[in-house]
């Protein structure tokens, strides 16, 4: 257990109530190794994001636990649960990441300013972290003047910001052309060998191939990744 | 990247609506401390009228009700119906001194001005006039004028110049000292030049009275009823009477002013409202990031406050410009004619005043909004395509 940074039992997750009411998850047991890259792989609509939000403790569980570096989350307040988030995790969302107003520079001061670093460190380690992501020539320019995969390349340098030991990934790379997702992966490696435990939801099974824990979910629930493989 | 900096950041992202909510509590909050600026210094204005009157007691016309009484205050033209023979009578009374005036307009340049008609030794005395310039009148029915000194200043008018008064040349003999009244803004003639004149043959608007032992207005008001058929007030009732007029005029435009502000507060709950509707995705995302609820909360009550913020100061420096500047264009009516004359004193207490209450106001406004924010789910705002 003490090897495993998260681990979740029993996971239900429900949308809406009546009619409209969607079981997203239904009754999901994993653990994540600590410092591995686990993929979360499986069809559209099946659940990745929200098993994703419920490993970030973005989101509370309707039923069973999870527990996110020895702290169970249905037991932390709101607050207690954002001091958590932005002390553990860093987020990359599958299609929103960016505050648009601002520069890429300045939503990374953003996260910093939110996980403590002092106003004056803040500048040297935002261009640091563009550097870090191949975008040491974009440090102003606003989301809207970038690529799709550039702005997710900030999403993951702004994701860097608090020095996560687990990074959340969301589709980072589905809409970048393959170059850029060579060069996204490229950084994930060197994060991976820093010791950082990486989760990446993806539907490439090139990338899950690469993965070190492969977790398939399929209407709510894991399915043996064997059954994957052979049907891919 | 500090809170106040992203705050900052989040309201100038839309410049129009920025500034049209902006706008909104400026005018607002302007307009409210214009008429909170005049209403206090109509009051001061009053008090200083009824004081430089120097009398406990006013004879009027007949019948005459508040609104001549705010004449005789303001220096507006009067009904001229009291004869010779009642101030005659009114002045026989021992132990008080009764002083007539003839209170008309003329205007100097098409600006209107107070001419009044006075017993030139009496009222001097009664009234601790000194001469700043020339020469006083020297004798109970001498030619000629004698100007209060902005009066002078304003029309660039010496002892020896002459100033028209209905159709009559007339030579100016001095200048009074500064009262701070509205003297200050008259020109005196003496009584029988200027009910000729008038073509007011024997006839006063008003008759001023001191009564000796101030215990004994009471006393004296009902001996002068006796004497003649002729109201009677005492300087308290004038100026509460008064006060009362102008008290009324001025709560409504207070209350029209606050009914300004009122919607300009609706304003910035509209845009605060729109603001967490645009951004919900973005309040997800600060929610990842670790913001706490009550991080965002602050977030959007701080820029909410800078709106009311903005209108304080934008009001307060307006609205006391209004007041200063624009005060002698609607005095032209007696309700508001003494503020012509009011020194619009630049009162950092308002200001400061007007500053908390529209940011008060503002955080106000911001309030729902704010809650609204606050209570996002991250997973909600994030996953909205
Ligand atoms: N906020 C929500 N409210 C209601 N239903 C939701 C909500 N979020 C997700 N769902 C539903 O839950 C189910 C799982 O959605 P989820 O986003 O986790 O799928 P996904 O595997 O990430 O799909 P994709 O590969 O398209 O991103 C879907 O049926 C979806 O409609
Ligand atoms: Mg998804």
């Amino acid at each position: 257990m003490n090897n495993s940074v998260i681990s979740a039992k029993g996971l239900v997750k429900e949308y809406g109530q009546g009619a409209t009411l969607v079981r997203a998850l239904r009754g999901v047991d994993l653990d994540i190794p600590r410092g591995s890259f686990t993929c979360i792989i499986g069809a559209s609509g099946h659940g990745k994001s929200t098993l994703m939000h419920l490993l970030g403790g973005l989101d509370y569980p309707t039923l069973g636990t999870v527990i996110i570096d020895g702290q169970e989350v249905s037991r932390l307040g709101n607050k207690e649960l954002a001091s958590l988030r932005a002390k553990k995790i860093g987020f990359v969302f599958q299609f929103f990441n960016l505050l648009h107003n601002l520069t890429a520079k300045e939503n990374i001061e953003t996260a910093l300013m939110l996980a403590g670093v002092p106003d004056n460190e803040q500048e040297r380690r935002a261009i640091e972290l563009l550097e870090l992501v191949g975008l040491g020539d974009k440090v102003n320019a606003k989301p809207g003047q970038l690529s799709g995969g550039q702005q997710q390349r900030v999403a993951i340098a702004r994701a860097l910001a608090n020095d996560p030991p687990v990074l959340l990934m969301d589709e980072p790379t589905g809409n970048l052309d393959s170059e850029a997702e060579a060069e996204v992966m490229k950084v994930l490696e060197n994060l991976k060998h820093q010791g950082k435990t990486i989760i990446f939801v993806t539907h490439s099974t090139e990338i899950a191939a690469r993965s070190d824990n492969l977790i398939c979910v399929r209407d709510g629930q894991i399915q043996e990744p064997q059954a994957f493989k052979k049907a891919s | 990247m500090t809170n106040t900096n992203l705050v900052f950041k989040s309201l100038t992202r839309r410049k129009g609506r920025f500034l049209f909510t902006s706008l909104g509590i400026v005018i607002g909050m302007a307009s409210f401390v214009t008429f909170m600026a005049l209403g206090g210094s109509l009051k001061s204005q009053i008090e200083r009228e009824s004081a430089a009157l120097g009398a406990n007691l006013v004879v009027t016309p007949k019948g005459s009700c508040a609104y001549e009484q705010v004449s005789i205050l303001t220096g507006e033209q009067l009904p001229t119906n009291i004869t010779k023979d009642e101030v005659a009578a009114i002045r026989s009374i021992d132990g008080m001194m009764a002083i007539p005036y003839l209170a008309e307009r003329s205007a100097i340049d098409n600006r209107p001005v107070s001419v009044m008609g006075i017993l030139p030794g009496e009222t001097r005395e009664f009234k601790n006039w000194r001469l700043a310039q020339g020469e006083y009148f020297s004798h109970e029915n001498a030619e000629g004028a004698v100007l209060g000194s902005v009066l002078a200043e304003q029309f660039g008018l010496l002892p020896g110049s002459e100033v028209r008064v209905r159709g009559s040349q007339i030579k100016v003999l001095g200048v009074l000292d500064e009262t701070g009244g509205k003297d200050d803004l008259t020109v005196f003639l003496s009584l029988p030049v200027a009910q000729k004149l008038y073509d007011q043959k024997d006839l006063v608007s008003y008759v001023a009275v001191r009564v000796d032992h101030l215990d004994e207005v009471e006393l004296y008001a009902n001996k002068i009823k006796d004497q003649v058929s002729l109201g009677v007030v005492s300087d308290k009732q004038m100026r509460n009477s008064v006060l009362s007029i102008v008290g009324t005029v001025n709560i409504t435009l207070q209350i029209i002013a606050a009914v300004a502000v009122l919607a300009a507060a609706f304003g910035i709950v509209n845009t605060m409202m729109t603001a967490t509707y645009e951004r919900r995705r973005e309040i997800g995302i600060l929610q990842a990031m670790g913001a706490t609820r009550t991080g965002i909360f602050k977030l959007f009550i701080f820029e909410s406050g800078i709106y009311g913020l903005i209108g304080g100061v934008g009001g307060a420096v307006l609205g006391g410009l209004a007041a200063v500047f624009a005060a002698p264009l609607i005095s032209q009516n007696a309700a508001t004619s003494f503020v012509k004359g009011a020194q619009s004193s630049f009162d950092p207490m308002m200001f400061v005043g007007a500053i908390l209450f529209s940011t008060m106001v503002a955080m106000v406004a911001g309030l729902y909004p704010a809650i609204k924010a606050s209570k996002l789910s991250p997973v909600e705002a994030i996953s909205y395509e």
